[in-house]
């Protein structure tokens, strides 16, 4: 074989084996599917089929085939849009619309980028229909008409005209005509001529008007030869169509005017009356005589009623608008016969009304009248009718200078008021006189307090004024009207007005009077112009004479009225905005004058800033109320208990001052427990040092294990009695620290107790009843207190098995006692018995089960509390436990939280107990160790350790100290912030 | 420090705010000054050049006070939106930010170590909070003023608060306990001198008034200026020599500490006077206005 190719020349490229030709094909495709292919540009792919090949139908059906037979994109079809919507990126709701389904070419051709004819160009108007139809679609979507839906396009007409018509309307085409001449000069020129001869008998105006609108006519003439307009000849012509909208609501094509077209005009002239001033006239010509052809006729004024109704004549006046549009066009006419003869036109105008002539000449003429004559001897200056406010010369010595009164309200109103009577004669003093008669304020005009200083003052104004303008002065006139009182008499005489004490009011005249003086003023001379000498300390812009000044004259220009010089040489220097700025800062300021004091606050007013409440008439009242009140300020110091944040001292570099000590009490949920217990866990240390060291004598005698074991041993013998008197304290405390940590102790105590419930509770009277009258006397003893005896409460008495003499002798000065001593303690075992024998019913299940629960210690609490009430009035009077002010000390004590109470009593009854063992019962001692060791207990919260107990020992201690003044000569003063203290922890 | 040593010669005019500027303070060294006011922003400048370093903007309502670490490091400031912003002062971002009262935020200041910030607010209390934690609860709750609290200073142990309702309080922490001092007037600012044995308390009757802080004494009055509905600060001069106060009529008063005189009074600005603040170190004070400006001033 080889040989043989060797011998073998070849022409052309042999053509590929068929094997080989599929696999590179089958290559091609694999590369392709596996999109090494898809970077190529789209126009460069090629489809091809699963075995590479290009799939061709032949050159007259469309060459190769692209996409999937030339349907879609793929196999599968378009390829739908994923949806991926992620917490970070939201898929936005997509609006489709008519431009996602639009090619290219269709989008710019929607878009306008398409090219077309310009309009200028536009000979068969495609454009300008194109931009009508586009412009309708903006308006329908600003103002829906009846019709809902798009415009179609049938009504929808170009605004514009094509070329084709504009060049047909110049060469004398008319709208609704056909191109067709087939008028006959003769009849043209006839009509011509006609026209002239009627117009030369009308009016003078219309021969000018005929002279106007000749040339116009010829030169349409020249133009073409007009069709003669008979109706006939109009009639063949295509109708134009005025396209209006459909605003009514009645159904298409119906025209409810059909047989009444004036109704039409009318309503329409309705309807367009709103739109415009032009209408008005419009209706006129409408109205008119010529107005009624038809509705498609022009209205003018020079066609008369010989006229056909011609398209040339449109073409003067009203060239080929729309219907519409004429009424605008319709007042241009009047006015132009107006430029001719103002006078006539007017006429014409005024009877333009349809079926009347105007009457040729007019009986009404203008009235001219001749300004009267000036006699020569005029002045132009008024004269004051009134008397002469100065019957003295201006040589006149005057009245005699008097010190000004002492207040400055008043003075400044005279000031002021002399001023103006000086400035606009007497007159006005009679005036403001007899207006403010019953005004004590302006008494000085009738004589009374600040006369002297008023006619001195008015006398310098005068005398000043007098300065100023001599001759103007109008002040001297016909002493005829004078009414000559004491004082004018006086002043001519030259007497020396009789002193008055002019203390008597000034001083009396309260400030509000003086404000409500500047009322009256303002309200009397519309403003005083004593504005314009205002005190020195009322100048604004006092740093800035020249400013001052402009100031005062624009004050002066504000207040005062009358003729004034334009100065404009003064601020001249000014730019127009600088001096625009100047007023409104001069306006502000006279506001603020206005309105403010008149003393020195003028100044802060001025400036008031965004809150200020600025000037005003309180704020005079308030500073002059403020000055009366003497500003005696004493820095009151009190001093409470404040409990820093551990992490506040921490963060600030401190040591907690409580640290270590337990918490603040709870929140408990019960109000009234929020209201008694507060928690005096807390104490001021330093104070009772000395006496803690006296307590401690006292306290070691009581040995803290021997009290400890016997609490276990009495629980075994003869617990059951002392117990439930033991536990209430118990109670009270968990209910202030409610910690449920030691309840076994408790619950073991009630196992025993539970069921001898009567026996119980006689002894246990019997034994409160000695430990109550124990530790009564010795309370009565320190005191000193002599007790009076009392009988006990019936209750007690009846019920209680023990000896009477002692319980009575206990009540008695139980009761005695509570004047200076808290109750609470006497209550506890008082009520308690109480509470048994009346509810014992109540209380034998509570008692049998859990006394250690938190739910008992509440409920007994609150019968303890109650029964403090019970017990005696003077107890229930410790009802407002709250009250936060202390008259007397008892009352200081009782009112002070009765957990505080209980707990001092409880101490107390264990410190009266360790002092008098001997007279004190084996058990009721045990029972009164065993009660501390656990009160204490519960004091620390969590912790029962005996060992830690000497510490609170010890604070008890000084607890006591402080709870029984009375008894320890310590200082009230101690006292006072201890109660404070725990007022204050209260409030917290 | 003689009288004629006095700042009053103004040396520049500090433009920025849009609105009325509520405070401006030195910071600690005295080369800064922090500004804020009704247009929500705190700005930094430099007053002894006056320019403008930096806008800190976060307040959704205007910022009533700002104060500035002792390194510079870190502002707090409060306002009427109620929250105390942290801020960190060379980024400019909040750090954290502190919700809790119920109320506008008067006053704010940095403790001694700049980990707890005080704040006095509308609602009668001091909040304290603490910036070394990421909690954004107040670490202690004062409530015990009956008034709206509108300043606060702190020393190395005390918390010193003064309210509406006429007291100045001082909570010292280190001896838990609260001195109230009853002015009878609404307090309306509270200074320490800086000996830190006084406090110098601007009242609502247009009365500074001195007090010991130690006896509760009333040292002195100062009065002339006009103070009765705006919160205006009130300062005392480095040598404690002088005290200065804003007026409602935009002017400055330099009293004599000692008798109380009016030694100078200067027409600082067109509106009310907000804020003065005294240099530590030199005769320079800057004070800020309802007028938008912020004014530097030396001798």
């Amino acid at each position: 074989m080889d040989s043989d190719e060797e011998d073998f020349v070849f022409y052309g490229t042999p053509i590929a084996r068929e094997d080989d030709v599929n696999t590179s094909r089958k290559k091609k495709s694999v590369a392709e599917a596996s999109g090494q292919l898809r970077t190529l540009a789209p126009w460069k792919q090629e489809v091809r089929d699963e075995e590479g090949r290009r799939r061709f139908h032949g050159a007259f059906s469309g060459g190769f085939s692209a996409g999937y037979y030339n349907t879609v994109g793929s196999k599968e079809g378009w390829t739908p849009q994923t949806f991926v919507s992620s917490r970070k990126n939201r898929a936005e709701v997509k609006q489709q619309d008519i431009l996602n389904f639009l090619d290219e070419d269709e989008r710019a051709e929607l878009e306008g980028q398409s090219l077309g004819t310009s309009s200028q160009f536009d000979t068969f108007g495609f454009t300008a229909a194109d931009h009508a139809r586009k412009h309708a679609e903006k308006e329908h979507q600003k103002r829906p008409s009846a019709i809902p839906g798009p415009v179609p396009d049938e009504l929808v007409l170009p605004a514009t005209d094509s070329i084709g018509v504009k060049l047909l309307l110049k060469m004398g085409w008319r709208r609704g005509r056909s191109i067709k001449d087939s008028h006959t000069d003769v009849a043209y020129d006839a009509r011509r001529e006609a026209r002239k001869a009627f117009l030369a008998f009308s009016t003078n105006d219309a021969k000018t008007q005929l002279a106007d609108s000749e040339p116009i006519h010829d030169k349409s003439e020249n133009f073409t030869e007009q069709p003669a307009s008979d109706d006939v000849q109009s009639s063949q012509n295509t109708p134009v169509y005025v396209l209006n909208p459909k605003q009514d609501l009645h159904g298409l094509g119906f025209d409810p005017f059909k047989h009444a077209p004036e109704f039409r005009e009318k309503k329409r002239s309705r309807v367009s009356d709103n739109r415009g001033p032009g209408n008005k006239s419009a209706l006129l010509m409408n109205n008119s005589l010529f107005g009624f052809k038809s509705g498609k006729a022009a209205p003018g004024f020079g066609i008369g009623a010989l006229e056909d109704f011609d398209a040339e004549d449109e073409d003067v006046y009203a060239s080929g608008y729309d219907f519409e549009e004429t009424y605008a066009e319709d007042i241009d006419e009047p006015t132009k016969l107006i430029m001719d003869s103002k006078q006539k036109s007017v006429q014409k105008e005024a009877g333009a009304l349809s079926g009347f002539r105007l009457a040729s000449n007019s009986d009404y003429q203008l009235e001219r009248f001749d300004p009267p004559v000036v006699p020569k001897d005029f002045v132009p200056h008024h004269k004051f009718l009134g008397p002469p406010e100065t019957s003295y010369k201006l040589g006149d010595p005057g009245p005699p200078e008097v010190p000004p009164p002492q207040d400055n309200n008043l003075k400044l109103l005279i000031d002021g008021v002399a001023t103006l009577v000086a400035r606009c004669g007497k007159l006005f003093e009679d005036l403001s006189r007899e207006k403010n008669q019953s005004n004590p304020l302006f008494s000085f005009l009738v004589g009374g307090n600040g006369h002297e200083y008023y006619t001195r003052k008015l006398w310098e104004e005068q005398q000043k004024r007098g300065d100023q303008t001599k001759l103007q002065l109008d002040g001297k006139l016909s002493p005829r009207t004078q009414k000559m009182t004491a004082e004018s008499r006086g002043k001519i005489l030259g007497e020396r007005p009789l002193e008055r004490s002019s203390k008597d009011l000034s001083t009396s005249i309260p400030s509000t009077d003086a404000i409500h003086l500047q009322y009256n003023l303002s309200d009397t001379f519309t403003d005083p112009s004593s504005y314009s000498e205002m005190p020195v300390v009322a100048k604004p812009f006092i740093h800035d004479t020249a400013k001052q000044e402009r100031f005062e004259q624009f004050l002066k220009d504000k207040y005062q009225g009358g003729l004034r010089s334009t100065d404009s040489g003064r601020a001249s220097h000014m730019s127009e905005a600088a001096r625009a700025l100047e007023r409104l800062d001069f306006e502000a300021a006279a506001e603020a004058i206005k309105k403010g004091k008149w003393s020195k606050e003028i100044s802060t007013s001025l400036t008031g800033g965004m809150e200020f409440t600025s000037g005003g008439f309180v704020q005079a009242k308030d500073t002059q109320a403020q000055d009366a009140i003497p500003k005696e300020v004493h820095v009151k110091r009190t001093e409470y208990q404040w409990r820093p944040s551990p992490i506040l001292c921490k963060r600030f570099d401190l040591i907690d001052p409580y640290m270590g000590k337990p918490a603040p009490a709870p929140r408990s949920k019960s109000k009234i427990e929020t209201l008694i217990f507060t928690s005096d866990s807390v104490k001021a240390t330093k104070e009772e040092e000395t006496i803690i060291v006296k307590r401690d004598s006292y306290q070691m005698p009581q040995p803290e294990a021997q009290g400890i074991s016997k609490d276990a041993a009495d629980n075994e013998s003869g617990g059951e009695v002392e117990v439930e008197n033991v536990e209430r304290p118990v109670d009270l405390y968990k209910a202030i620290f409610s910690d449920d940590s030691d309840d076994e102790e408790d619950t073991s105590i009630p196992n025993e107790v539970g069921n001898p419930e009567k026996k119980a509770e006689a002894a246990n009277t019997t034994l409160n009843r000695l430990i109550a009258g124990d530790f009564l006397e010795s309370l009565g003893k320190e005191l000193g207190l002599e007790v009076p005896p009392e009988l006990s409460s019936s209750t007690n008495k009846a019920m209680n098995s023990a000896p009477p003499k002692e319980t009575a002798s206990a009540n008695s000065r139980i009761y005695s006692t509570y004047s200076v001593e808290d109750s609470s303690t006497l209550n506890v075992p008082h009520g308690r018995e109480i509470v048994q024998d009346r509810s014992s019913e109540k209380r034998e299940p509570v008692n049998g089960n859990l006394i250690g629960n938190s739910a008992r210690s509440n409920s007994t609490y609150a019968e303890t509390a109650s029964l403090g009430n019970q017990v005696d009035k003077n107890i229930s009077e410790k009802g407002p436990l709250q009250d936060r002010k202390f008259k007397t000390p008892s009352r200081r004590h009782r009112s002070s939280s009765s957990s505080s109470e209980d707990e001092r009593s409880r101490k107390r009854s264990r410190r009266r107990r360790h002092r008098h063992s001997d007279s004190d019962s084996d058990s009721s001692s045990d029972h009164q160790d065993r009660y501390h060791s656990r009160s204490k207990g519960k004091k620390k919260g969590s912790s029962r350790e005996k060992s830690s107990s000497s510490r609170s020992h010890s604070k008890h201690h000084k607890r006591r100290s402080r709870d029984s003044p009375s008894r320890y000569d310590y200082s009230p003063e101690k006292e006072r912030t201890e109660t404070k203290r725990d007022k204050h922890k209260r409030r917290d | 420090m003689s009288v004629s040593d006095l700042p009053k010669k103004e040396v520049n005019v500090l433009k920025g705010h849009e609105g009325a500027v509520l405070a401006a303070r030195f910071n600690k060294d005295g080369n800064y000054c922090l500004s804020c006011g009704k247009d929500r922003t705190i700005r930094l400048w430099n007053p002894h050049r006056g320019i403008h370093i930096k806008t800190y903007k976060s307040h959704g309502r205007e910022v009533r006070d700002v104060h500035v670490t002792l390194d510079n490091s870190k502002l707090c400031s409060g306002g009427g939106d109620r929250q105390i912003f942290y801020w960190d002062v060379a980024s400019g971002r909040v750090i954290r930010k502190f919700r809790g009262h119920d109320g506008g935020v008067n006053a704010v200041k940095f403790n001694e170590y700049a980990s707890v910030v005080v704040s006095a607010g509308y609602d009668q209390s001091l909040r304290a909070w603490d910036c070394r934690s990421q909690s954004t609860e107040p670490i202690q709750i004062i409530d015990s003023f009956t008034d709206s609290v509108m300043s606060v200073c702190l020393t190395k142990t005390e918390i010193i608060g003064g309210s509406v309702d006429g007291t100045v309080r001082t909570f010292d922490i280190r001896m838990g306990r609260e001195l109230s001092d009853d002015l009878g007037q609404p307090v309306n600012c509270i200074s320490m001198s800086n000996d830190g044995n006084c406090i110098l308390a601007s009242c609502l009757d247009s009365t500074i008034r001195l007090l010991d802080r130690s006896s509760a004494e009333l040292l002195q009055e100062y009065k002339g200026h006009t103070c009765k509905s705006y919160k205006l600060d009130c300062c005392l001069t480095n040598t404690d020599a002088h005290v200065i106060g804003g007026s409602e009529d935009g002017s400055i008063f330099f009293w004599d500490l000692v008798d109380a005189s009016v030694v100078s009074s200067i027409r600082a600005h067109s509106s009310v006077v907000t804020s003065v603040s005294y240099h530590p170190k030199d005769n320079c004070m800057v004070s800020s206005s309802v007028d938008g400006t912020i004014k530097v001033w030396k001798t």
